[in-house]
């Protein structure tokens, strides 16, 4: 992490204001020391345009005052390619143009600042932004709960800490077949209510360390303390399985298993879903890297899989 | 009835927001939400006694807002997936009859009663997940609540009725409603997304052979609101007891010998339940 870095972000941030206006160039001065942001200000469109694509900023600033490209012009041509939707962008414009002809909706920038601007103002508005698009960037769409950067940035930082913590990675067995059979949007349900369950319980158990992150598809990480965790996981298990028969249709649940196709296209029968999580302690600051604490997470899980009912497994080494 | 007059009681029975229960049950659950030791099981428990938070707490974990409706059934299901927090703030959104009437506590005893007695016919039948059962038997009479909150100048009318034809609540409901508690609750359960085998037993409870995907929900209930009713314990609306349905016992395949045993594992239950008020 940067001594002195804005907020959490864990590098200095890069801002490309585009503006003809070299008072707006000493405002960003004032608002933001060189640790905190990198403040690079072009006053032309044109050749901006091919920088931004190349070598993309945090944030794009753009005064509507621009003289060869409208700035809402230029906005749509960023905002028009995914790969750059979730860049945020900040229209500066005059208080006394915001007129009610403009059509808001249609202008796709995240954050708007008038002048007159203060540099304080402008500090808190572009951090905000900036905060605001890592919260949206890393939230897993489906469950809003944070993704893999928040994971990977929460995990690393008690690390580097040297704070005693459990990991947990907890993933679904059979959740593919059961997508496979009932499609994707009972499959979402699942991963809802597991989501809810790991929240709740965590939530419950409670600690300074609780943690709950969603990496993906059925996978989902939690941290919390070390004499904690052990119950935690008791509980996800014990909800779980006395939830997602609810999931299935009543003849399923009533057999017990479903029939669906397998990897190489077999159609065979499978046990209902269960929920596998394996525990990784962090004990006098043992795990130097967060690629450790996951590859021992690996491993264990393996064991845990082998089990066909819901379990955990936590790390004999430490545990 | 015009078609309109009863869309427009239709609406203002699902407009409702904000139900109120007795204050028993409720001061009880916030007590024990504010305890750090209490657990999901206990709250759950205390909560399936009372209809309307149960009936709150489903409608909430059912809600599309959480990803799963029409999944969950149960009270413990429901408290473990909407967590403590979202649990508080609808025990503290909740509030209490302004003026309580014998009936309305009689209302609730009925139905705490038919919740117990839907659960042990589940359990001795050996049905899976007996609990739901009880929370169908909990809720079977809801729509008399909804009813009474919604369009509160017309409960007088069917007290009338009641009272100078010596009919069944449920005809006076029909009567000067247009519809009874039954079709209410058919209403309520598909507004709420409420799970399919609940909504059947609220809606069929009357009727039981003719629900079509749950007979035994309905048939269960149907038994449970009967007996409960025999034992005169609580007050549905009506003094004395409904009709049987004999289809519902073939659809159970209830043989005379459970029945007694039945009977005798009731009265011990409402024996406990005697020592409970609910104000």
């Amino acid at each position: 992490m940067v001594p002195d870095a804005l907020c959490a972000f864990t590098r200095t941030q890069k801002i490309l204001v585009l503006s003809p206006d070299p008072t707006l160039a000493r405002l960003f001065d004032a608002a933001f020391t060189p640790a905190e942001a990198e403040v690079t200000v072009l006053c032309q469109g044109r050749g901006a345009v091919e920088a931004l694509f190349t070598d993309p900023p945090d944030m794009l600033v753009v005064d509507a005052a621009l003289a060869d490209i409208p700035g809402p012009t230029l906005v749509t041509m960023v905002k028009s390619e995914n790969v750059y939707r979730q860049l945020p962008v900040a229209l500066i414009m005059d208080e006394t143009a915001l007129g009610p002809d403009i059509d808001w909706c249609a202008v796709e920038v995240d954050e708007l600042l008038t002048r007159p601007l203060t540099s304080a103002m402008l500090r808190a508005r572009v951090t905000l932004a900036l905060a605001r698009a890592t919260r949206s960037l890393d939230a897993n769409p489906l469950t809003k709960l944070p993704g893999n950067t928040s994971i990977i940035g929460r995990i690393q930082d008690l690390i580097d800490r040297q704070e005693d913590f459990a990991l947990a990675y907890a993933d679904l067995d059979y959740f593919k077949s059961f997508n496979d059979k009932y499609g994707f949007s009972r499959g979402d349900e699942v991963l809802m209510m597991t989501a809810r369950i790991i929240v709740n319980t965590v939530r419950s158990v409670g600690g300074p360390t609780a943690f709950v992150g969603h990496v993906g598809g059925d996978d989902f990480v939690f941290i919390l303390a070390i004499d904690r965790v052990e119950e935690a996981c008791k509980a996800v298990v014990a909800s779980f399985d006395g939830i997602v028969p609810h999931f299935y249709d009543a003849d399923d649940r009533n057999r017990g298993f479903i029939q669906s196709v397998d990897r190489e296209g077999n159609r065979r029968s499978f046990p209902l879903m269960a929920i596998s999580i394996a525990v990784v302690f962090n004990r006098d600051g043992r795990l130097k890297h967060f690629g450790e604490a996951s590859q021992t997470a690996m491993t264990l899980k393996k064991k845990a899989k082998e089990n066909p009912k819901s379990c955990y497994v936590l790390d004999k080494r430490q545990g | 009835m015009p078609e309109d007059l009863r869309t427009e009681r239709k609406g203002r029975i699902l407009a409702v927001r904000d139900l109120p229960t007795l204050p028993k049950v409720l001061e009880e659950v916030s007590k024990l939400v504010e305890r750090p030791d209490s657990t999901t099981e206990q709250v759950a428990k205390l909560i399936s006694m009372d209809q309307v938070l149960s009936a709150k707490v489903l409608k909430m974990v059912n809600s599309p807002v959480y990803g799963f409706p029409g999944r969950i059934s149960s009270i413990g299901h429901a408290l473990v997936l909407l967590g403590f927090n979202v649990l508080r703030s609808i025990i503290v959104s909740t509030s209490v009859f302004e003026v309580m009437s014998e009936n309305m506590v009689g209302l609730w005893e009925h139905s705490l009663g038919a919740a117990m007695a839907s659960g042990t016919i589940a359990r001795m039948l050996h049905f899976k997940d007996a609990e739901e059962y009880a929370v169908a038997g909990l809720l079977h009479d809801l729509g008399k609540v909804v009813a009474t909150v919604q369009l509160p100048d017309l409960k007088p009318d069917i007290e009338r009725v009641v009272a100078e034809r010596d009919c069944f609540y449920l005809e006076a409901e029909r009567e000067v409603l247009g519809f009874g508690h039954d079709r209410i609750n058919a209403w309520l359960a598909d507004h709420w997304k409420l799970p399919a085998n609940i909504k059947e037993g609220l809606s069929y409870h009357h009727k039981p052979h003719l629900a079509q995907l749950y007979p035994e929900m309905a048939c269960v209930v149907h038994l449970g609101d009967f007996l409960v009713r025999s034992f005169e314990y609580g007050y549905s609306g009506d003094v004395g007891v409904t009709y049987l349905q004999p289809e519902a016992l073939k659809i159970l395949k209830i043989r005379p010998a459970d029945f007694e045993k039945l009977l005798d594992e009731l009265s011990g239950q409402l024996v406990e339940l005697a020592d409970l008020r609910f104000t």
